[in-house]
């Protein structure tokens, strides 16, 4: 391989070579950068909430009237909605994983103010609420109906009992997450609550919430004047009970309105549609980075073949074979990638250092994925570069010997 | 060494044919120095282009140290021009970005010789044109007759069974061609066979065999050698 002359005469004509291989460098930073990002993002959307979203949807009732009996009213919607043909169960709770809105409370293992409890999203349910959400119960035990209380925005007290989350309890009691079944925990301080049961997975109404993931679940109706009916189909029946649940709900109580009637696949893609967007922003971004810069290769090359037409013809003239010819030009481009993608890495490394400070990016996997990316610009490079070898390489060796 | 039998040349474009070689014979043997002269369009560089190897024929036979090398595939033309074919261009076709020895190396490259071989030819080569102290300068530091110099030596290094030169001197002044012309005469009395293409009596003069080609045949031959085809034109 003929390495050293062909860099050597290189670096005689270099300004094309290293504004391309600058624009290898680039594109290289970029793209790892964003890749980086894409998959934060993709991992983010693809975990799962824990809930039964295929056949999940909620409504929101809003009472209006001073006549308006909110827990009469709670209580025969529940009934209705539970006996419809196709519900296989429903509830009433304040809020939904992945809606934007909720409560959070703050927990700790010892009582007393002044320690640092953990952040946690509240969730208040009945004993339908873990069938009603399909979860996965895997310590303890569900409600039952005497645990469920009735609760006035006024309140401030707590239930006796509550279901956590596995990853509460995992941030609770670090050394055995098992041992949070049967402990006290303690919300506003020093208002103790017992742990009776533990569910695999439940999100939080944030999906960009570090903790979205640490919930608790608390045995009590509300009665704040608007609540969120959730309902869960039979399989495959969502779509045709939605109209009917909204029209049962109109029609079962006129001191209210119900509104806003929407399924899990909705919220999920409500919650994560600036994420999606960025996704697909990012992506397109890199496509056409790796397109300005294969073009930028082809460019380069073409001139590089039409500006020594003669060149090549002397060098088939010399003995040079087609495929000779065709090497020279891809050797050429590999020696500018291989510079532009070394640098490039560098510039990589040095731009994620950046967004992990300034706004708190995950940094990714930046060993697999700088490599992986460096292997692709080269073969995207040569590939790019393939037409003009091509079209070098038929450069006939009688041009040597034409005067003009 | 060299034998071209009856061999054709036409361009074919879509209205126009252009007939550039007609039924040309020519034989050239071990050890010759031939001059090819003829008015422009007469066929010189069309017979030069075939005998180097850089274009295909229409029709004939060529025959190249016995073999017939009409057939030969793109791979096996080029290791051919390669091993036994040196050329010296009139525009010297040096690359302008390599410096005197890897311009010198191009084709030693091609040949697979390995470095200790390839520098110990090149050293010899630009010994015999008298530039080893230039080995490190580029083709822009050297005057036209330098160049040219290079070109020989470039032609001479892998060592070829014949030189076929397109207008050596053409693009240099009386002195610097004599000089050049002296170089190639001794490189003939050396052993190699020479073929050179001019339009210059003065220089075909030098050679010891002249060849006049008119219309694409060969008119005149002022050689001892017996011809295939004596010219009809």
């Amino acid at each position: 391989m003929e390495f050293g002359p062909i860099w050597r005469a290189m670096m005689r004509n270099k300004t094309g070579a290293i504004l391309i291989a600058l624009q290898m460098a680039v594109t290289l930073a970029i793209m790892v950068n964003a890749i980086t990002i894409i998959q934060e993002r993709a991992q983010a959307m693809s975990r799962p909430s824990g809930v039964d979203e295929p056949n999940i949807f909620y409504i929101l009732s809003i009472g209006f009237s001073e006549n308006f009996n909110e827990r009469l009213a709670i209580e025969e919607d529940l009934a209705a909605l539970r006996a419809m043909p196709g519900v296989a169960n429903a509830i009433q709770t304040n809020s939904m994983p992945l809606s934007g809105g909720g409560w959070s409370m703050s927990l700790q293992t010892e009582p007393g103010a002044g320690i640092e409890g953990t952040g946690t999203a509240l969730y208040f349910i009945d004993e339908h609420g873990l069938d009603t959400y399909k979860l996965n119960l895997v310590a303890g035990e569900n409600f039952s109906a005497s645990d469920i209380e009735w609760r006035e925005p006024a309140d401030s007290g707590w239930p006796q009992k509550t279901i956590i989350t596995q990853a509460l309890a995992e941030t609770l009691f670090p050394d055995d997450w098992r041992s949070a079944l049967g402990s006290t925990v303690y919300i506003n301080d020093d208002q103790p609550m017992t742990v009776t049961g533990i569910v695999e997975r439940i999100q939080a109404a944030w999906n960009g919430w570090s903790g979205v993931e640490r919930t608790m679940l608390v045995p009590q109706h509300t009665l704040f004047g608007s609540t969120n009916y959730v309902i869960r189909a039979e399989p495959g029946m969502r779509d045709q009970l939605m109209p009917q649940v909204e029209e049962l709900l109109a029609s079962n109580n006129k001191d209210r309105i119900v509104r806003r009637m929407r399924t899990m696949d909705e919220t999920r893609e409500r919650s994560y549609r600036d994420d999606a967007a960025m996704i697909k922003m990012l992506t397109f971004t890199v496509i056409l980075l790796l397109l300005i810069t294969s073009l930028g290769i082809v460019g380069l090359a073409s001139f590089s073949v039409s500006r020594r037409t003669k060149q090549i013809g002397t060098r088939r003239a010399l003995g040079a074979s087609r495929s000779a010819i065709a090497r020279y030009f891809l050797v050429e481009n590999f020696l500018i990638s291989a510079a532009g993608v070394v640098l490039g890495a560098g510039l990589a490394v040095g731009l994620n250092m950046l967004l992990v400070e300034a706004f708190d990016v995950d940094p990714g996997s930046l060993i697999t994925l700088v490599p992986l990316a460096m292997l692709a610009l080269i073969v995207i490079g040569q590939m790019a570069v393939l037409g003009p070898a091509r079209r070098a390489s038929n450069v006939a060796p009688a041009v040597a010997t034409r005067t003009i | 060494m060299l034998r071209f039998e009856n061999i054709s040349m036409v361009y074919r474009t879509d209205s126009v044919e252009t007939h550039a070689l007609r039924e040309f014979s020519l034989d050239v043997e071990e050890g010759e120095f031939v001059a090819v002269t003829g008015p422009s369009g007469s066929g010189k560089t069309t017979f030069l282009n075939i005998a180097g190897l850089l274009e295909r024929f229409t029709a004939g036979r060529y025959l190249l140290d016995g073999k017939d090398v009409s057939a030969l595939s793109d791979a096996e033309t080029s290791r051919v021009r390669n091993e036994k074919i040196g050329f010296i261009f009139q525009g010297f076709n040096l690359i302008p970005d390599l410096n005197i020895y890897d311009n010198v190396d191009v084709p030693l490259r091609y040949r697979g010789f390995n470095a200790a071989e390839r520098k110990r030819r090149i050293e010899s080569t630009l010994e015999t044109v008298g530039l080893s102290s230039r080995m490190k300068h580029l083709p822009s530091q050297l005057s036209g007759g330098q160049q040219q110099r290079v070109a020989i030596a470039r032609a001479l290094a892998g060592n070829p069974r014949f030189l076929l030169a397109d207008e050596p001197t053409g693009n240099l002044d009386t002195q610097m061609a004599r000089n050049i012309m002296e170089l190639i005469q001794s490189i003939n009395m050396s052993g190699t066979t020479i073929i050179m293409v001019t339009h210059d009596d003065a220089l075909a003069g030098m050679a010891k065999r002249n060849v006049h080609i008119r219309d694409g045949r060969v008119s005149d031959d002022g050689s001892s050698v017996q011809l295939a085809n004596v010219a009809t034109a």
